[in-house]
C-alpha cells in the first residue's frame, strides 16, 4: 500500500494537536507496512521521520532560488533518473525564468549560493531554506480578502514547439504534464481556483495572518507540480488546508481521495466561523471518497455541518504516542500549592470562560489553589479582565503560550488538568495530561470522552459541576490517585496502531468501492 | 433424599442524591427519595408483584411440597413500606403459607461483618426483630451481606445463636469437594450451605444469553441437570437475586414461564423435594468440616472483596465511614445512628468499584452514577456533611496520597 499524504506541520515544529497526531499515525502505518510519502509546506530540518518521505513542496521552489527567509527543511534526494520532482522543478524553473525578469534584485539573489543549502553526510536528504510556517489555527482575521490572481497555468501555456524547420514537434513530457494541469485547474472549484499563486515564487506576506489562503494556494500549486507521480494507491489528507491541494491531486492523478477532519472551522471558531474555511471543508468533504473523523462527536458535526451522508464518514479515534509517556517528568509536583490547569488556545472553541468562572466558585473553598492558564489566544484580554473582576487575581497565573520542554513541565506540575472546551473533535492534550499523571476533568463535548473512562466529565456549561469535581480532586487524595492510575492503563493502551490498522481498513474499504 | 434449596436476595439501597461539595454544612438531606421511590416501583411492578404472585401460585399449586427461601433487608423493606406496600403485603402473605424461610441479614446490607463487629452484632439483630415483626420468624439461619464469609465471620454469627449460614461455594475453597452437601464451619456445629454456583448462574446470569451453547434454557432441561446429582449430593444450593425475575432477565425472556414449570419438572423425579436452609440443616448431618481460608463473596469471578474494597477510594470511604462508629454510637441519637448506618450499606462502595473498567469488561451493573469517581466524590461530600454537620466534628485530617 503506497500512500500520497497531505499535511500541514509536521512535530517538533507545531501549533496543535495536528502535527502530532500526523506523527503518531504515520509511524503506526509504517510499522503495519504502509508507505507513505509524506508533503508539508514547511519542513525545519528538526523532523524525525525514517518511517517515512517527508516532502516539502516549498524547497522545489527554493532550488532555483526564490524562497524567503525562514528555518531548514529536508528534502529527501531519489535516484538519477528522471523523477517527477525533477519534472516539476523543471517545469517551475520555466514559470519562475517568465516572472523573474533578469537583472532584477531578486535575480541576483536567486542566482547566488545560498549559505542555507547543507548536505547530510549520507547525502540523501538536502536541507534547504525555505519560508517559514503559518498556523492554521491562530484565526483569520474576518477582513481578509482572498485575491483573485491569474491562472497559474494558463498565464504559462506550454506552446507548440516548432523545429527551425517550421515543422511542429511532439509535446515533450514537459509540456505534456503542463496540459494537464492546465485541465486539472479549469476543473477546480473556482474558490479554491482563486487562491492559486500567479508564481510559484512568493514568500509568505510580512503578516502571516493576512496570507494564510495564499499559504494554501501556493502549497497545493507546489504540490500539484510535485506529485505526477500515478505509483500511489490512495491520497490522505489532514483538515482543510489541505484540501485545494488533495481535490487538485484527485483530479490530476484519478486517485482515491480520503480526507482526514481533525476539526472542523465551526469547532474551531463557533459563530465566528471563517465562510472561505467552510468553504474549503465542503467542497473537500464533497469531493472526497471517504472522510475520516477523529470521533463520533466530529461525525456528526461534519455530517450537520456539510450535509454529509454518515455512510461516507469512518470514526479513527487517535492514539498517543508513546514518547510522549516521559518518565523524567512524571510527578513533579514541586509547588507549594495546589495547582489546576488549563493548558490550550485561549479561543471560543476551548471553553476558557468556563475554567474561569469554575476557579471563582473553587477558591474560597480551597485558599490555596492555583489556577494557572497556559496559552495565548483572542480570548485572553477578556480573561485577564474578569478574573480581576472576579477579584481572584491573588489564584490564577496567565502563563501565555509555552513551548515543548516548558509544556512537559507544565503538565508535571498539575495537580488537575481541566478541558471545559466547548466544542472538541479529539483533545489529545487530555491525554497528554494523563500521561504525566494528572488526573483529568474534560467536557462531554469532547471527542476524547468517547475513548477515555477514567476521566472527570462534564457538560461545559455546567460551572458548578465542574467546580465541585476540581474542588473534589483536590480534597480527596484518593480520587486523583485512583483516577490516575487506571487513566494512566487505559491511555497505554489506546495505541496509535489501533488508528492504523483502522485507517487500513478505510483505506481497503475506499479502494474497493472504487474499483 | 436430596432437595433443591432456593434462596433469593431481596434488596435495595437508599440512593445518594447528586450532592456537590458546595452542599456541605448547608444541606442534611442526603437521599434521592424520588429515585429510590422510582426504581422501588418500577421494580416492584417488573419483579416483585409478579414473582411473588407466581410463587404464591406455586405453593398452592403443591400444596406445601414448593419450598423456598429469602433475606429481605431492612433497608428495602423500609422502601417497600414508603413507596410500594403492596409488595410487603405480598412477601407477609408468602410467609403466611408456612413454606417461606426469611433468613437472618444485617438490616443495612452492611460490610460492617469485616470492618465493625459490634456494628455488625447490632446490625444483627435490628433485622431479627424485623423479621419477626412482618413476617413472625426468627431466623435461624444466617446469610451475609453478598455473601461475605471468612471464619471469624462464622465464629460471630454462631456466638448469636444461628444454627448455621448461606456462602458460596467457591472453587478455591471446595478444591475436589462438591457444593451439594452440608458442611461444618471451623466453629464446631455450626453449618454451612455452600451455594452451587454453575447452576444457580445458568439461571440468573446465563438464562437468556443468546451466545450461550445451552440456550434456550428450558425447565426439563434443568431438571434433567439437577438429576443428575442424585446419588452424589444432598442438596442443590440455588442462590441468587431475587430481581434475576423480571429484572435482569425481563418477562420477554420466558423466565417466569420457566419459574413456573421448574418445580414439577424436579419433582418428577420422585427423589427429589424443595427444602429451605434450615430445614436442609436439621435434616442432613456434615460431610465433612471446611474452612475459609479467605474472605468469600458471590461478586465478580474474584469472589472476593474487591468489588467494594479494591481501590484507594473505596478504602479511604470505607476506613472513613467505620472510624467513626463508636463516636456515633455513643451519642444515643437514634436519627444520626441511621444516617449513619444507611451510609454503610455495601452498594455505595460498589459504585466506586473501577476493575470492571480496567478490564475493559462490558460489566453492565446499574449505577446511578456516571462513573465510580463521581460516585466517590458524592459519597465522600456526604460523609464529609454528616461528619461536620450531624456530629460537629472537626474536619477529618487529610489523609495522604
Amino acid at each position: 500500500m503506497r500512500v500520497l499524504m497531505l499535511g500541514w506541520e509536521y512535530p517538533p515544529h507545531i501549533s496543535g494537536g495536528l502535527g502530532t497526531a500526523c506523527e503518531g499515525l504515520t509511524r503506526a502505518l509504517a510499522r503495519q507496512g504502509v508507505e507513505i510519502d509524506f508533503i508539508v509546506p514547511h519542513l525545519f530540518g528538526k523532523e524525525d521521520a525514517p518511517h517515512m518521505r517527508l516532502i516539502d513542496p516549498s524547497v522545489l521552489a527554493k532550488e532555483v532560488g526564490v524562497a524567503g527567509p525562514g528555518p531548514v527543511a529536508n528534502f529527501p534526494r531519489q535516484g538519477t533518473s528522471e523523477s517527477s520532482e525533477q519534472t516539476a522543478i523543471r517545469f517551475i524553473e520555466r514559470l519562475v525564468a517568465k516572472t523573474v525578469s533578469p537583472g532584477s534584485p531578486e535575480a541576483e539573489k536567486a542566482a547566488s549560493p545560498t549559505e542555507a543549502v547543507t548536505e547530510e553526510a549520507d547525502g540523501r536528504i538536502r536541507f534547504l531554506r525555505v519560508p517559514s510556517f503559518l498556523s492554521p489555527y491562530l484565526g483569520v482575521p474576518p477582513d481578509t480578502v482572498i485575491r483573485k490572481r491569474d491562472n497559474l497555468f494558463r498565464r504559462h501555456p506550454a506552446r507548440q514547439r516548432f523545429a527551425p524547420d517550421g515543422t511542429p514537434l511532439a509535446p515533450t513530457p514537459e509540456d505534456v504534464f503542463v496540459q494537464q494541469l492546465e485541465t486539472v485547474e479549469e476543473r477546480l472549484p473556482p474558490l479554491i481556483r482563486a487562491m492559486l499563486p500567479e508564481t510559484l515564487d512568493e514568500g509568505p506576506a510580512a503578516d502571516h495572518y493576512s496570507d494564510l489562503f495564499g499559504e494554501v494556494g501556493r502549497f497545493t500549486a507546489r504540490v500539484m507540480a510535485l506529485a505526477q507521480d500515478r505509483n500511489y494507491d490512495v491520497i490522505h489528507a489532514h483538515d482543510w488546508m489541505t484540501f485545494p491541494a488533495a481535490i487538485a491531486l484527485k483530479a490530476l492523478t484519478g486517485l482515491p481521495l480520503i480526507l482526514h477532519v481533525h476539526s472542523l472551522e465551526y469547532d474551531r471558531s463557533g459563530h465566528g466561523a471563517n465562510w472561505q474555511i467552510e468553504q474549503i471543508e465542503k467542497e473537500g468533504i464533497a469531493a472526497a471518497d471517504t472522510v475520516i473523523a477523529v470521533s463520533y462527536y466530529t461525525r456528526s458535526s461534519i455530517s450537520q455541518r456539510h450535509g454529509t451522508s454518515l455512510d461516507k464518514i469512518e470514526v479513527v479515534h487517535n492514539g498517543v504516542y508513546s514518547k510522549d509517556t516521559v518518565d523524567s517528568y512524571r510527578r513533579e509536583r514541586d509547588w507549594p500549592s495546589k495547582i489546576v490547569l488549563f493548558l490550550g488556545r485561549v479561543t471560543f472553541q476551548k471553553g476558557p470562560d468556563y475554567f474561569v468562572e469554575a476557579a471563582a466558585r473553587v477558591v474560597p473553598h480551597v485558599p490555596d489553589v492555583l489556577f494557572v492558564m497556559a496559552g495565548s489566544g483572542d480570548m485572553l484580554p477578556r480573561m485577564m479582565d474578569r478574573v480581576n473582576e472576579l477579584g481572584i487575581g491573588k489564584n490564577f497565573l496567565f502563563t501565555g503560550f509555552l513551548k515543548g520542554p516548558e509544556v512537559e513541565k507544565m503538565f508535571s506540575m498539575a495537580d488537575c488538568y481541566v478541558m471545559p472546551s466547548v466544542s472538541e473533535p479529539f483533545g489529545l492534550t487530555a491525554l497528554e495530561a494523563i500521561s504525566f499523571n494528572a488526573p483529568v476533568i474534560i467536557s462531554r463535548q469532547s471527542g476524547v470522552s468517547e475513548v477515555l473512562s477514567h476521566a472527570l466529565k462534564v457538560n461545559f456549561w455546567d460551572v458548578d459541576q465542574l467546580a465541585n469535581l476540581i474542588v473534589s480532586v483536590l480534597q480527596y487524595p484518593e480520587l486523583a490517585q485512583d483516577i490516575s492510575i487506571m487513566a494512566g492503563e487505559e491511555v497505554r493502551r489506546l495505541r496509535w496502531d489501533a488508528a492504523a490498522s483502522k485507517s487500513i481498513e478505510v483505506y481497503g474499504k475506499t479502494l474497493a468501492r472504487f474499483s | 433424599m436430596p432437595s433443591v434449596c432456593f434462596y433469593f436476595q431481596v434488596h435495595q439501597p437508599f440512593r445518594l442524591k447528586h450532592y456537590p461539595f458546595f452542599n456541605i454544612g448547608k444541606d442534611h438531606k442526603y437521599f434521592d427519595d424520588e429515585k429510590n421511590a422510582t426504581i422501588m416501583r418500577k421494580v416492584a411492578r417488573k419483579c416483585y408483584l409478579p414473582t411473588n404472585r407466581a410463587m404464591l401460585r406455586l405453593i398452592d399449586r403443591f400444596e406445601g411440597k414448593f419450598r423456598i427461601s429469602y433475606a429481605v433487608t431492612g433497608v428495602a423493606i423500609e422502601q417497600m413500606r414508603d413507596y410500594s406496600p403492596e409488595v410487603l403485603d405480598s412477601f407477609v402473605a408468602l410467609a403466611k403459607t408456612g413454606c417461606v424461610e426469611f433468613v437472618g441479614e444485617t438490616y443495612y446490607h452492611s460490610l460492617s461483618g469485616v470492618y465493625d463487629e459490634p456494628e455488625f452484632r447490632d446490625q444483627v439483630s435490628k433485622h431479627g426483630k424485623l423479621m419477626k415483626k412482618y413476617f413472625n420468624q426468627s431466623p435461624t439461619v444466617f446469610r451475609n451481606t453478598e455473601l461475605i464469609y471468612n471464619d471469624r465471620v462464622g465464629e460471630i454469627v454462631a456466638s448469636l445463636g444461628y444454627k448455621g449460614m448461606i456462602a458460596e461455594g467457591a472453587d478455591d475453597i471446595l478444591g475436589w469437594r462438591s457444593p451439594n452437601f452440608v458442611y461444618e464451619s471451623s466453629t464446631p456445629g455450626f453449618k454451612l450451605l455452600l451455594k452451587n454456583y454453575r447452576l444457580s448462574d445458568d439461571i440468573a446470569f446465563r438464562f437468556s444469553n443468546r451466545a450461550w451453547p445451552e440456550f434456550p434454557l428450558t425447565a426439563p432441561k434443568f431438571a434433567n441437570w439437577v438429576h443428575r446429582i442424585s446419588g452424589n449430593g444432598e442438596t442443590l444450593n440455588l442462590f441468587m437475586d431475587y430481581e434475576t425475575f423480571g429484572e435482569h432477565q425481563w418477562e420477554s425472556t420466558g423466565i417466569f414461564e420457566f419459574l413456573d414449570h421448574l418445580p414439577a419438572e424436579i419433582m418428577k423425579h420422585s427423589d427429589w423435594d424443595f427444602r429451605t436452609p434450615s430445614e436442609v440443616l436439621e435434616r442432613h448431618q456434615p460431610v465433612a468440616p471446611i474452612s475459609f481460608g479467605r474472605t468469600v463473596s458471590w461478586a465478580d469471578v474474584d469472589r472476593d472483596l474487591t468489588a467494594w474494597q479494591g481501590n484507594h477510594m473505596q478504602k479511604s470511604a470505607l476506613a472513613q465511614i467505620y472510624e467513626i462508629g463508636k463516636e456515633v454510637r455513643s451519642r444515643n441519637n437514634p436519627a444520626a445512628l441511621d444516617l449513619w448506618r444507611k451510609l454503610q450499606t455495601s452498594d455505595h462502595f460498589y459504585y466506586m468499584c473501577t476493575k470492571w473498567m480496567a478490564d475493559g469488561d462490558v460489566h453492565a451493573y446499574f449505577s446511578p452514577y456516571g462513573s465510580p469517581y463521581e460516585a466517590f466524590i458524592n459519597f465522600m461530600n456526604v460523609l464529609t456533611d454528616f461528619r461536620q454537620s450531624v456530629l460537629n466534628l472537626r474536619a477529618r485530617k487529610e489523609a495522604t496520597a
